[in-house]
């Protein structure tokens, strides 16, 4: 029996549909994740990286402790 | 304690070598796009076979692509990662190998394209020694990158990085899947899939060509420079993350909206569809993220040419990636699909979102670059503002000839016969929109050449010696201690989407990396292996038997003067589709086709059953001379197939190749020269009786004609015949 013959009777017509749901499942997750509150000062630092590099580096990036 | 701190600096000439590539293919590509503008509106233009529109199409897309907007990548990725990352390119040496093997695929490219190589796939037509030569200078390219995150300075890797980690890891595996192909000479291949499975995996890079290519590096180029032209952060760091993975979960899936009511199965088309519709919210925040990001500093877009590139590109990414999802919808494919429709979208996207990303990254960098000022900022002004004209008229243009073509094609009268049944009629109305078309492209074509004078005076006016500035950082931490959280959370939803786990992957590059490949390949799994393995996706029909050897040669032929560019093989199952052109096409007719050439675009007619239409006579003199078979075509002649000889000796390679892909050849497999001699006699000779010219026999028209006349007959053929083989013709 060949692999496509498996494949052909394995009843696979609602696999599109299953994927659709874990990918849209893994999406809401990813967006609470996102917009979950009490990152805002972690976001904020990152998001001047761009405008930070002119400036020399002056502590390991990272080690806050 | 204070660290002690590195001191280093950035490899700014590799961003000037790739910025002047940037400049000077995107010149090249440009005119040659100018050129088969003109080539539709004043067919005489088409002169020779190097020139023609079927060979010289190829040329324009693939610069355009790989040259201009892969250099622009290259060049803003090699400046913004360095300075995202606080530290050198890992390997001057691996820079510079990327560099020169980047622009020697370019040279090639240009030198096989218009002599008729190619896989006749789009963006992926050159040939297979090429193909292993852009893997090559992929992985060096990977490697360099991935190395100068290996050795950052900076914990956090910015959001740009992200985009570009996603851009290499994914065009690689997208190249690299849709490329593989069993050799049949130097420069010759087959696609080692077929038919339906040739076409999904073409439209699954295709598509993804245009996302992992065109839109995620730019993206990542636009979260960098924007906020750096603005000197202001990006509006709002949240929504590019979740830009991020929407577009990496979403993107890969929707290539099959390329092939709605093809012969695609059902499923994978909706499957297409959908995902298409659901990236309209990502990229929509993106745009939105993008024009925010300018809150407060709408003035600076008055007084600065590099904002106002930048705004027109984020708001042409906006138009094209709300046209994307729209056009994916199937009721709306129906009717724009291969109409001029898509070239317009096509272009929107081309011309404003990548074009004008990098015209302002361009300007805003010459300066650092080149160590002066801007020679003129109103010449950059001047710049824009044709640029932005000539895009309009452009895409006003080309959208109407779209709109035209599809609603007459689909025409039926009040007796319900198409009203316009010459497909020729259609062509004609189109013309003042393809004059039109030329003046847009024109504008926007002097703009690049300003763009390139108002860079080379800045140039003119550099130091003696760059600067090379001294860069101090602290290198990282050895460990890495978790910042404490403010709110500390209570439960498992709230540990989960605390996240450490997320914020982990975003120090760690290589976890990081392999979650991004994870996501695009499960989400391709879950398209192709059904496709591939599910028999009931192909029913086969039995009458449907390979090409002889003198039509696979024809095919060949076909595929060299790039009639795929043109002409479709692919009737949908309309009533206005099929009144036209025959009989809709089967899943099943195309089992033997490597590679699927069902075209994306009828600038003339389908011909998926062209076979028995005409004479054989017929075909020769429309080869010979369109216009005097047909008043008014804008075909190229292609009189050299009546001149040139068919090389019968590689026929035995070509179908050696085919038997390796599991064609059933039988006896053409010891004697395929001769088979196709002899069918070649048969047709020279009628085309001899019915008046036509003499001695055609080992000429490469006989072969082609044997390839039209074949086309879509098998389902016609009596049971009889069935059975007969690529040797019964």
């Amino acid at each position: 029996m060949r692999l496509s013959d498996i494949m052909a009777n394995a009843g696979l017509s609602g696999y599109a549909e299953i994927a659709l749901i874990l990918f849209l499942l893994a999406f809401v997750a990813i967006v609470v994740r996102i917009f979950w509150p009490g990152r805002d000062r972690e976001m904020d630092a990152t998001s001047r990286l761009p405008l930070d590099e002119d400036h020399p580096q002056t502590r390991h990036t990272g080690d806050r402790a | 304690m204070k660290p002690q701190l590195d001191t280093f600096s950035y490899d700014d000439k590799i961003v000037r070598q790739f910025t002047w590539a940037t400049i000077v293919w995107g010149l090249v590509g440009m005119l040659v796009g100018l050129l088969i503008a003109l080539q539709l509106a004043f067919p005489a233009l088409n002169y020779g076979p190097f020139l023609s529109f079927g060979r010289l199409r190829p040329l324009h897309t693939n610069a355009v692509i790989f040259a201009f907007a892969g250099n622009a990548f290259f060049a803003g990725a090699y400046y913004s990662s360095q300075r995202l990352l606080k530290t050198r390119m890992f390997s001057d040496g691996l820079s510079r190998v990327h560099f020169w093997g980047w622009q020697l695929i370019i040279v090639s490219a240009a030198l096989t394209l218009p002599a008729g190589f190619t896989q006749a796939k789009e963006y992926a037509e050159l040939e297979w020694p090429i193909d292993i030569a852009i893997a090559v200078v992929w992985v060096v390219f990977a490697i360099n990158f991935f190395g100068t995150i290996a050795r950052r300075r900076e914990r956090h890797l910015y959001v740009a990085i992200w985009f570009y980690i996603a851009s290499i890891v994914t065009v690689a595996i997208l190249h690299i899947f849709n490329n593989l192909s069993v050799p049949a000479g130097p420069l010759k291949s087959y696609s080692l899939y077929a038919g339906v499975q040739d076409a999904f995996m073409q439209w699954w890079y295709g598509h993804n060509a245009v996302a992992f290519f065109l839109t995620t590096p730019f993206l990542g180029l636009m979260y960098y420079f924007l906020p750096k032209a603005a000197d202001r952060p990006v509006f709002s760091y949240r929504l590019s993350i979740l830009h991020f993975w929407t577009v990496v979960f979403l993107y890969i899936w929707a290539g099959p909206h390329h092939l709605h009511y093809t012969a695609l199965p059902e499923w994978a088309s909706t499957l297409g569809m959908v995902f298409s519709v659901m990236l309209w919210a990502p990229s929509w925040g993106g745009m939105i993220n993008g024009l925010l990001t300018l809150r407060g500093a709408w003035r600076k877009v008055v007084e600065d040419p590099v904002l106002k590139f930048f705004v027109v590109a984020v708001t042409a990414y906006g138009m094209a990636t709300f046209e994307g999802p729209m056009l994916s919808v199937k009721s709306v494919n129906a009717l724009t699909h291969y109409t001029d429709w898509i070239i317009a979208h096509v272009h929107t996207g081309a011309l404003g979102w990548n074009g004008f990303l990098t015209f302002g990254m361009i300007y805003w960098m010459a300066p650092r670059l080149f160590q002066t000022k801007l020679h003129s900022q109103k010449l950059a002004e001047t710049h824009f503002w044709l640029a932005t004209f000539g895009m309009i008229l452009y895409a006003t243009a080309i959208y109407s000839a779209g709109l035209t073509q599809g609603l007459m094609w689909r025409a039926f009268d009040e007796t319900g016969r198409l009203q316009f049944p010459d497909f020729i009629e259609t062509t004609m109305r189109l013309m003042p929109m393809y004059y039109l078309r030329v003046v847009g492209g024109a504008l926007y074509l002097v703009g690049m050449v300003m763009f390139l004078y108002n860079i080379v005076r800045t140039w003119q006016t550099r130091p003696a010696g760059y600067e090379v500035p001294e860069i101090k950082a602290a290198p990282l931490a050895q460990v890495y201690v978790e910042p404490p959280h403010p709110a500390e959370p209570v439960g498992a939803l709230a540990r989960f989407v605390r996240a450490a786990w997320h914020r982990r992957w975003e120090r760690l590059p290589l976890t990081f990396t392999v979650m991004t490949v994870l996501a695009v390949v499960v989400a391709s799994l879950f398209e192709i292996i059904p496709t591939f393995l599910i028999k009931s996706n192909v029913p086969t029909i039995a009458s449907v038997t390979p090409y002889t050897p003198l039509e696979l040669t024809g095919r060949d032929i076909y595929i060299r003067e790039g009639c795929f560019n043109c002409h479709s093989q692919m009737i949908r199952p309309f009533r206005y589709e099929t009144e036209r052109y025959g009989e809709y096409s089967k899943p099943g007719e195309f089992v033997y086709d490597h590679p699927f050439l069902w075209g994306s675009r009828r600038i003339g007619p389908d011909l998926a059953r062209e076979g028995g239409k005409y004479p054989n006579l017929w075909h020769v003199r429309h080869m010979e001379a369109p216009a005097t078979i047909t008043q008014r075509s804008i075909m190229p002649p292609y009189p050299w197939l009546l001149r040139d000889a068919i090389d019968f000796p590689t026929i035995q390679k070509h179908v050696d190749a085919m038997v390796m892909l599991g064609v059933p050849y039988g006896d053409a497999v010891t004697r395929a020269p001769e088979l196709a001699r002899e069918q070649a006699r048969t047709i020279a000779a009628d085309i001899e009786a019915a008046g036509g010219p003499k001695g055609l026999a080992d000429k490469e028209i006989v072969a082609l004609v044997a390839y039209l006349q074949r086309l879509g007959t098998d389902i016609r053929k009596p049971p009889a015949q069935a059975g007969a083989g690529p040797g019964g013709h």
